[in-house]
């Protein structure tokens, strides 16, 4: 994978280079637009991170130079620049993600991956948080104590709705309407049902309770 | 009364309706006494006119004297009774007193006007020639004559009478109108927050004021001026220290994926800490100047509980570590009106604060109800709570309780209080546990959104 990094401050190019050599990129490294630009047109890159407070020629305008040339490129910002107005002409200039400094170059490796991921058009067929996976076509569950869990429909179903954004908070409600389709009576206590039943099969751990809010699994284990 | 004096001299209003005041009293009791006495001696001329007159009747028309023999003729006022007689009678006045007539007027009177002492009683006399050469006498008391002269001179006073105190009225009601504009101009700038330095409107006050006004807005501006640079210095300062943390935060990161020594990795940790702080110190920072500096209005409503959800969110791994457990109380929500972003980051920092110093184990919850028409925000938590002696400092920047080892950033309460102040909500500190006075309970009151 070739990375073509673009960064005028030359401690955090420095030290974003080294990580992505540490985890097997092989990244180049510019200071400005121009040369950015310039490397793009000679070299096929796979991503590009881009610093938007660039010398010369702002990171925007090498942005919107990229996409006029219908270059395709998957294209992180990271940037210091926090106000929605930027965050919105970057995404709306064609940006495929916006990342915030400062961040923890873990949090960048795992949006480089989701870009690449998105961008190459690979149907995501697993489902993972860390602790838990979910085989979206076999409908196996696995955590690291008990692999391969077979899961009935509705707690595939309550499991995938917790999965598709780990960390995030979902209601009884919002869970409910993920099981059941309109019209469908809904059973009480179905969602406490359906958790208790998965928290044996794959642990107590698995799903949490957030009292007075509603269910989730953790983002990062 | 010196109190009284200080007021005098130091209050325009005042010393205005004072002034005038005495200036209005002085003026009515000179013309009250110019008027009394002018009255008073025309009233005695007209009496002395009178007495003229009779006897120039009495001269013209040849009258005759006869003495009525007996007393008390209808009709007949003893007081104001005019008498004529002879002068020459005098002598033959059956007593000492002015009972009967002829009255011992003293023969020897000139012709003219005199007064004349008879029994004790003052009468005023006109003694005159008559063309047959007799002398003759007119006379009356001088005390119905003084009377009736003193009151059509009080008659003349009544006018100043009514006048002064009306006066009196009209002038101090005058002055307040004429000083209403300042006082209600101090009090809209006394209503003023912090924030609000927008200049006055100067176009309703008197010219007077104006250039005062004018000087005022002069200030304000400046001060808004250097407010904006301050807090500008204070967001450009915190960004720019954004580029050196960062690069600093993922050496360290690149670092601890490197093969090194146990020791060196224990090492490793303080470390990384301590730049995660410095991070977090400037996210607050520059948190905290975003929120005095934005006045974006509140768009549309905000669930309360929707906010809940999403800081929970946000601050569960925090919580997991220390196992606390933290959650919402009760089903009802609340809309509420105000910027999202705001409300946000509010909840967010008192909810950080509340997983700060909440000991392992314990207990924090969220809540919202409605009270009296606001929304009331409740964070609880089972920490030590904060001294009643303590609560009006904490909100200052970089306060932190005596005792804690919390390594926060000390802008939390101070950016909650930045977002308050701009919203209009209201804080206050309170104990969770109010008979053991241990816990935290912070309680906001937000306007509700309508409908």
């Amino acid at each position: 994978m070739r990375i073509l990094l673009v960064e005028d401050d030359p401690m955090i190019g420095d030290a974003i280079h080294g990580a992505l050599n540490d985890a097997s990129y092989a990244a180049d490294w510019v200071k400005n637009g121009l040369t950015a630009l310039a490397a793009l047109e000679t070299q096929h890159y796979d991503l590009v991170l881009l610093d938007l407070g660039l010398p010369g020629k702002d990171g925007l305008d090498v942005l919107t130079r990229i996409r006029a040339n219908n270059n395709p490129v998957p294209l992180l910002i990271i940037t210091a620049r926090d106000s929605l107005d930027d965050r919105l002409r970057g995404l709306d200039g064609g940006a495929d993600d916006y990342l915030l400094k400062p961040f923890d170059m873990a949090e960048l490796l795992a949006r480089m991956r989701a870009v690449l991921r998105r961008k190459g058009g690979s149907a995501l067929s697993v489902l993972d948080n860390g602790v838990v996976s979910l085989d979206l076509v076999s409908k196996e569950a696995s955590t690291a104590e008990s692999p391969g869990v077979q899961l009935s429909a509705r707690e595939f179903a309550l499991l995938q709705a917790l999965l598709i954004r780990p960390g995030a908070i979902l209601s009884r409600s919002e869970l409910e309407d993920r099981l059941y389709g309109w019209g469908n009576e809904v059973e009480s206590n179905a969602v406490e049902f359906l958790i208790h039943a998965l928290r044996r099969k794959l642990g107590s751990q698995v799903i949490k309770n957030v009292r007075g809010v509603g269910w989730m699994v953790s983002k990062n284990a | 009364m010196d109190g009284f004096k200080k007021r005098l001299s130091e209050s325009v209003q005042l010393r205005l309706s004072v002034t005038l005041s005495l200036a209005i009293l002085i003026v009515a009791i000179v013309a009250g006494v110019f008027a009394f006495i002018s009255a008073f001696d025309e009233a005695h001329e007209m009496q002395d006119d009178t007495l003229r007159q009779v006897a120039v009747l009495f001269d013209r028309q040849h009258m005759t004297l006869k003495y009525p023999e007996g007393k008390g003729i209808a009709g007949d006022d003893e007081e104001s009774r005019l008498i004529i007689q002879h002068l020459a009678d005098g002598n033959k006045a059956s007593g000492n007193d002015d009972d009967t007539a002829p009255l011992p007027f003293p023969t020897t009177l000139a012709d003219g006007l005199s007064t004349v002492n008879v029994g004790g009683e003052a009468f005023r006399v006109l003694v005159r020639t008559t063309a047959r050469g007799e002398r003759i006498a007119v006379g009356q008391e001088t005390g119905a004559r003084d009377k009736d002269a003193r009151e059509s001179a009080w008659r003349s006073l009544l006018p100043f009478l009514i006048l002064f105190p009306v006066l009196l009225l009209v002038v101090g009601d005058l002055v307040r109108k004429l000083f209403r504009p300042i006082a209600t101009l101090s009090s809209e700038i006394d209503q003023r927050a912090e924030q609000e330095l927008h200049p006055i409107n100067e176009s309703h006050l008197p010219t007077e004021i104006r250039p005062f006004v004018v000087a005022i807005n002069r200030l304000l501006e400046r001060v808004a001026n250097a407010m904006e640079t301050q807090r500008r210095f204070v967001a450009d300062a915190a960004h720019e220290l954004r580029s050196p943390l960062t690069a600093l935060s993922l050496q360290a990161e690149r670092l601890s994926g490197a093969d090194m020594s146990a020791v060196a990795h224990e090492r490793l940790v303080p470390l990384r800490r301590g730049i995660e702080r410095g991070r977090n110190l400037i996210d607050q920072l520059l948190t905290l100047a975003k929120v005095q500096a934005e006045t974006s209005a509140p768009t549309s409503p905000v669930s309360v509980h929707e906010v809940y959800r999403r800081v929970l969110e946000d601050l569960l791994p925090l919580a997991d570590i220390k196992h606390l457990d933290i959650g919402v109380e009760g089903e009802q929500d609340v809309r509420v009106l105000i910027n999202e972003m705001d409300l946000m980051t509010l909840v967010k920092n008192l909810v950080d604060n509340a997983i700060r110093y909440t000991p392992e184990g314990g207990r924090i919850d969220l809540s919202v109800v409605m009270d009296n028409g606001t929304a009331l925000l409740q964070i609880k938590d089972s920490g030590p709570g904060i001294a009643v002696e303590e609560r009006a400092r904490v909100f200052d920047p970089f306060y932190r309780s005596l005792g804690t080892d919390e390594a926060g950033s000390g802008l939390g309460l101070s950016i909650v209080q930045a977002i308050a102040q701009r919203t209009g909500a209201r804080v206050s500190l309170g104990f969770a546990d109010e008979v053991q006075n241990r816990g935290l309970r912070v309680s906001v009151w937000l306007n509700v959104a309508n409908g």
